[in-house]
């Protein structure tokens, strides 16, 4: 079983995360959920589309103008108690490093912190022990939030991976959160060029097999768009592409843009692994 | 008294064909309806495929075929799966007549009838009748309880039917 704060979901479930932005710069919807109005049409949108979870993020992945933990939570949090009254079936993600920031919108109603900058705050898993909330360990190099990956090398970007995510998970586990509430993330693109993130995906399914529930995050990122060499308006297909690998390699949560496009090809390849029935199958059964 | 029930060879009421929504639900039903009237020790009449859908079907309802003794009859067979353009062997004209007198046959019952069935035609109808035909006799000593389905919706007639 899968425990996110107050939802739980059996073992065979795959899971949309639908990223919502309220930021005025993120890379790519560039703002269009800044207003905390559209912020919360997309919310609406997402939550038609059948997403299970909303990941709201206050401050951008990529270097930008410094925003503290106050302006953060001023983006975040208010927002969180919106949603949560608004949505009461929708798991509710707070993208966010900062302890700080993690409490207050655990108080406004928050089920999982997703740790995008692999516990650069030692703080936050007690965070999420002291709500019952879940977490997202996430492997990133050991590189500051909000960095770009400089000349990073590995002997085995897998291994790394999953060496630092389940460290980090002990110590959730540690603190007192729930073991099925805690969720691993290898974080395509952070700390990672374009040739870590491909083995990454290629090799995820080493990942899946430590037994932890395996949060990826592929949508519309640099390395799809290195690989096709496509602008972030484009990369739709080979995101879905990337997708695929890691549903047949048992990723059991996607976050992402687009989330009808990405239940399909989930949903596809979840059946192909036969995790998943068709939907409707007659044909030469009649 | 002895039971007798009527049941289509259908593969998707097989557990390993099991879709997320279930394509023949009302058939299903009225299928495990019927072999649960059947009672605990039921013969099956049926081709090699049709003995797998009774099989699972008696599995469902907490039984398994027996072969010997005095017991209740489950017959798998259907009729033409060449009912409409979109029916897996296509449209063939003949196929509406010859499931009528079928149908009429199972409903009454009439084994003389049953018995005189042109199995070359059903060949070329794809109508699983073998096991009915077989079955005539013991229909020559019931009489029927209900028709319990009696519909085409993939192009392929079903009924489930029970006597007694």
């Amino acid at each position: 079983m899968l425990r996110l704060g107050r939802h739980a979901f059996g073992d065979d479930d795959a899971l949309m995360m639908a990223i919502v932005n309220r930021t005025p710069d993120s890379f790519f919807d560039k703002g269009a959920t800044w207003a905390e109005d559209a912020a919360f049409e997309r919310v609406r949108l997402v939550a038609s589309q059948g997403a299970e979870i909303v990941d709201i993020g206050g401050i951008k992945a990529a270097p930008g103008a410094e925003i503290g933990a106050s302006e953060e939570k001023a983006r975040v949090v208010d927002f969180v108690a919106r949603v949560r009254e608004e949505f009461p079936a929708l798991v509710i993600s707070v993208d966010t490093w900062r302890a700080e920031v993690g409490d207050a919108a655990c108080a406004a109603g928050a089920d999982l912190l997703n740790d995008a900058w692999g516990g650069a705050d030692p703080e936050l898993v007690d965070v999420a022990a002291a709500h019952g909330a879940a977490i997202v360990c996430t492997h990133t190099g050991g590189v500051t939030p909000r960095t770009r990956p400089y000349r990073i090398e590995y002997d085995d970007v897998v291994r790394a991976a999953i060496d630092d995510t389940l460290g980090y998970a002990q110590r959730a586990l540690d603190a007192g959160v729930a073991k099925e509430s805690i969720v691993i993330d290898p974080a395509h693109d952070f700390g990672k060029n374009t040739f870590h993130s491909l083995e990454i995906t290629r090799r995820l399914g080493e990942m899946v097999a430590t037994g932890w529930p395996v949060l990826v995050s592929l949508s519309n990122k640099d390395f799809v768009g290195e690989t096709l060499d496509l602008p972030v308006g484009e990369r739709l297909l080979g995101t879905l592409a990337a997708t695929t690998v890691c549903a047949m390699a048992g990723a059991r949560i996607y976050r992402v843009h687009q989330v009808p496009e990405t239940r399909q090809t989930v949903d596809m390849a979840w059946t192909i692994a036969g995790r998943r029935r068709p939907k409707r199958a007659i044909r030469g059964l009649q | 008294m002895t039971r007798v029930a009527l049941v289509p060879g259908c593969l998707a009421l097989l557990p390993e064909h099991a879709s997320l929504d279930d394509p023949v639900d009302e058939l299903r039903s009225a299928c495990l309806a019927a072999v649960a009237w059947l009672g605990e020790d039921v013969r099956v009449i049926a081709g090699a495929q049709g003995a797998r859908v009774a099989a699972s079907l008696l599995a469902e309802v907490g039984t398994a075929p027996v072969t010997s003794g005095e017991a209740a009859y489950l017959i798998v067979g259907n009729g033409s799966a060449r009912r409409t353009e979109k029916a897996p062997g296509h449209l063939d004209p003949r196929a509406a007549e010859f499931d009528e007198a079928l149908g009429r046959s199972l409903e009454k019952p009439d084994p003389d009838a049953l018995r005189a069935l042109d199995l070359g035609l059903a060949g070329e109808l794809w109508a699983d009748v073998g096991p009915i035909v077989e079955a005539a006799d013991l229909l020559s000593r019931v009489a029927t309880v209900a028709v319990d389905y009696d519909d085409d919706p993939y192009g392929v007639r079903y009924w489930v039917a029970r006597w007694e």
